[in-house]
């Protein structure tokens, strides 16, 4: 009997707490489909409501045409920078990782001393510009790729080197006898076994890169290079009168990580967590 | 005669050549180029005249201030309402999935578009925020526009959108606990309350850890959602570090912009490093 | 399907980690065809001699030669060698097929060469019907073949075993021993094993190596082991139930220590030459165990035939068989 009410003073709770979190973290994201699906005259009121008059083709045809297509060409460019970054994240994080937990030395405390600084230390930016314009990278799609490995990597190398971790020895040594040269060891054993954390590090680094503001900000100016991110902020002073194209373009930025946090939920949280219980 | 390792050191080449020239080398030289006027080309040495000048403007000042004022809001409401949450996600209650994803998901989102989003929302006469207070008789303050008021603002809609990183490392803390803890507690009386406190407080311990550093870290470097939504605005009244590096920078002051960098960098280290290690020696007295 | 052979030679092999000397100075000849088991305690260095003749680990000093070749600096995979490890060292993403040709494809064989092999080394270990499974899908039984089986392909001249049996139960591991008897007359080739189970050593040895601290302590073939141990040490090591060791004086003999092994005491009554309490009886069916309180000496454990029940606390006569007793060193 006890545990009978107990069960309905779970489901109670659950219900409060349903409505409590539909108001404060669903709601936003209502009001901005809401707001993407209405007339120009109607999303100018801000008001929480049911659109007198749907508008959501011609909406989306708009934000995508403005400015000559440059959403598509945000995207492109997010895309390219995205999947450069987190391919190089990949496999230079691994072959750190392996390095690192495999064959233990002094230099060790060096790249542990590296891991801290790049999770911890704030980049340098303005430095940073001097040294891309040094090296012709300053304003290219190719430096941003790099820019996003280098500032990505402590993250990529700490997850690899705790999941290495796991892969006994063994399997190394074995394939040593079996003839493989240190690179086939790598690619060929331990590579693939390093599949599921692959997905994760995939996941998690594609939605941090595609979201990122601040270094395409300062790295990546110009009219040819924009970013979806980019976009979105200069669209604010273009659509100062058009809300509900603001709306919009909110709106197709907020999908893509929608979709892939549905599809690859398990991994998103194993990335996030990774390492948070053990500290 | 020595044989080569299966673990050759060049595997660790690729990366260290990024990593080295475009974090390390910048940083290194951030502390040269702090100390000078600099154009890009050409950098005058000038002594601490960028330091001198930075804690002399007040508006740069209040920006430290904020950065630190923002930083510790943020990062101590995203710990107590992660555990909070955690507690509550955690308790089998009905939806509890979705519920964790419901938390989750802001944090996945691009945080110009939360911006943006929440100025809409905080508009002080038209926003969907002040229309529902005044649905209950409550006149509600201009959010974003209120000098006094914007830093918080803008930390609450940094909260809103990063509580759910704190519970989700949180939900992994408490799945940690070994449920014989509470079984445990509970044959020895304890009642919920005091679970929550002698129990759950205590080892829950490497999380609030993760979570604190995290949050800190991320706090004291915050710059996108200040950028989306009042760029620092009402007059300097909610700029950090981060903003007033930017700014800096597009005024041309590379120097100054570049000496706030180093004064970021440091303040870093001396809030993270001494919590780090006083995290973990009191990890050794337990 | 008969491999080639090598002799195994170490001479003087040393290792070091740090400042740590593990391998103390080792020489020791292992004939073609042999299988040589290295047996001895935990941290006795009998992994590590065997790490450094496959080549994982370099040693500090000393001459590896295998079949006449001096192999000291070369490479794992330049040695003639293959190894079994305890943990089977299995690819998990690879298949039982893959697996096994593994090694064969990295040397750039052709595909139908590498297709025959795999073939012929699943027929010979009864594999062919697991050859499309990962190592998931596999019992231990199973997974022990397919790394046996992937050391047989490399047509190595020499063997390594490292604990193999050790995750496999009572049972499985019995019919293992049997299985790797057989697999050794067929292949006739060179075997290193390492174990510390004394039962293995003794059960499929053509010679054992006893090792201690780093440095041998016996070579021999197991029947020499057991009956002219060299040292305490040894005489404890091999044989079971343990040989009773007792300090010479205790037991009243002009040596440093004394021996005699449970098989080799019969409990009497007339003329005793020492008396004590039994403690607890084991009855194994065929023998039985009992154990012994004998004042002035302690435990003293004596294997007698299945029909004998001494009571628990009752008071019993001990002697030792005649010529079966051993003196280890001078007295102290």
């Amino acid at each position: 009997m006890s545990l009978r009410r107990n069960m309905a003073r779970q489901r109670n709770i659950g219900i409060v707490a349903l409505i409590f979190a539909s108001v404060i973290f669903i709601l936003p994201f209502v009001y901005i489909f809401l707001m993407a699906v209405k007339t120009k005259q109607e999303a100018a009121l801000f008001l929480f409501s049911w659109p007198q008059q749907w508008q959501f083709w011609q909406n989306l045809v708009d934000v995508v045409k403005t400015r000559n297509y440059m959403l598509l060409l945000a995207y492109f460019n997010s895309t390219v920078i995205t999947v450069g970054a987190v391919a190089m994240l990949v496999i230079f994080g691994a072959m750190v990782g392996y390095v690192l937990q495999r064959r233990p030395s002094g230099w060790n405390r060096v790249i542990y001393g590296c891991i801290l600084i790049g999770l911890m230390v704030p980049p340098a930016v303005v430095p940073t510009i001097w040294v891309l314009q040094g090296l012709g990278l300053f304003k290219s799609i190719y430096g941003m790729i790099l820019i996003q490995v280098a500032y990505g990597l402590a993250f990529s190398v700490l997850l690899y080197r705790s999941f290495i971790s796991t892969i006994p020895r063994d399997l190394d040594e074995a394939a040593i006898i079996d003839g493989a040269t240190p690179w086939q060891v790598f690619f060929r054993v331990i590579l693939p076994l390093l599949k599921p954390v692959t997905v994760t590090l995939i996941v998690v680094q594609s939605i941090a890169i595609f979201n990122d503001f601040t270094n395409p900000l300062y790295y990546l100016p110009g009219k040819e290079n924009v970013t979806v991110q980019l976009t979105l902020f200069n669209f604010q002073s273009q659509f100062q009168s058009q809300f509900n194209l603001l709306f919009m373009n909110i709106l197709l930025v907020t999908i893509p990580p929608l979709l892939v946090f549905i599809f690859f939920n398990r991994q998103i949280v194993a990335g996030m967590t990774a390492g948070a219980v053990k500290g | 005669m020595k044989r080569r390792s299966p673990y050759p050191y060049w595997f660790v080449l690729p990366a260290a050549v990024v990593f080295v020239t475009l974090f390390l080398l910048p940083t290194v030289a951030s502390f040269w180029f702090s100390l000078t006027r600099w154009d890009l080309f050409d950098a005058e040495f000038i002594g601490w005249d960028n330091y001198r000048q930075f804690f002399r403007e007040p508006f740069l000042v209040q920006g430290l201030v904020n950065t630190l004022i923002y930083a510790f809001v943020t990062s101590g409401a995203k710990t107590v309402l992660g555990l909070l949450l955690a507690v509550l996600l955690t308790g089998g209650i009905w939806m509890q999935g979705f519920l964790r994803s419901v938390v989750f998901f802001p944090v996945l989102v691009s945080t110009i578009g939360v911006g943006i989003t929440f100025a809409a929302l905080m508009h002080p006469t038209k926003g969907v925020i002040n229309l529902g207070l005044g649905l209950v008789g409550l006149h509600g303050p201009a959010w974003l526009s209120d000098p006094a008021l914007a830093l918080y603002s803008v930390a609450l809609i940094d909260i809103w959108k990063g509580v759910g990183l704190a519970t989700l490392i949180y939900i992994a803390g408490l799945a940690a606990i070994s449920s014989e803890y509470y079984e445990a507690s509970r044959i020895d009386g304890a009642t919920r309350w005091q679970q929550f406190w002698r129990v759950t407080v205590p080892l829950v311990r490497p999380a609030t850890v993760t979570v604190v550093t995290l949050s800190l870290i991320s706090g004291l470097r915050s710059f996108d959602v200040i950028w989306a939504t009042t760029r620092g605005g009402p007059g300097f009244s909610s700029d950090v570090l981060a903003s007033v590096i930017y700014k800096q920078y597009q005024a041309g002051f590379y120097g100054l912009a570049t000496a706030g960098n180093v004064i970021l960098f440091l303040l870093i280290t001396i809030i993270i490093l001494p919590l780090t290690w006083w995290f973990n020696k009191r990890e050794i007295d337990l | 399907m008969v491999q080639s052979t090598a002799s195994v030679i170490l001479r003087d092999i040393r290792k070091s980690f740090g400042a740590m000397e593990v391998i103390k100075g080792i020489d020791l000849v292992v004939e073609a065809g042999e299988f040589c088991v290295f047996v001895g305690p935990s941290g006795c260095g009998k992994s590590t001699l065997l790490r450094l003749i496959s080549g994982l680990e370099e040693t500090t000093s000393g001459v590896i030669e295998i079949g006449g070749r001096d192999v000291t600096d070369a490479e794992p995979s330049a040695r003639g060698i293959a190894m079994v490890f305890q943990s089977y060292a299995l690819y998990p993403h690879l298949t039982v097929r893959d697996n096994i040709g593994f090694g064969l494809s990295l040397a750039k064989l052709p595909k139908d060469t590498i297709r025959a092999k795999v073939a012929a080394a699943a027929e010979a270990l009864q594999l062919t019907p697991l050859l499309d499974r990962k190592p998931k899908a596999l019992s231990g039984g199973q997974r022990q073949r397919v790394a046996i089986g992937r050391a047989i392909v490399r047509d190595p001249q020499v063997f390594l075993f490292d604990e193999p049996l050790s995750n496999l139960d009572a049972a499985l591991r019995a019919q293992m021993r049997i299985e790797l008897s057989d697999l050794h007359r067929k292949l006739g080739a060179t075997m290193i094993y390492v174990t510390h189970d004394q039962v293995e050593a003794m059960t499929m040895a053509d010679k054992i190596v006893v090792l201690n601290g780093g440095r041998i302590e016996q070579v021999g073939s197991p029947m020499e082991l057991y009956n002219a141990p060299v040292s305490p040490f040894v005489a404890g090591f091999i044989g079971s139930p343990k040989m009773n060791l007792y300090d010479g004086k205790a037991a009243g003999e002009a040596c440093a220590t004394y021996g005699i092994r449970p098989e080799h005491l019969r409990l009497t009554a007339d003329s005793p030459r020492w008396t004590g309490t039994v403690r607890h009886v084991e009855r194994l069916g065929a023998d039985t165990i009992v154990y012994l309180d004998v004042p002035g000496l302690g435990e003293m454990v004596v294997r007698a035939d299945g029909e004998q029940f001494p009571r628990v606390g009752s008071s019993c006569g001990v002697a030792p068989l005649p010529g079966r007793e051993f003196r280890f060193g001078p007295a102290a």
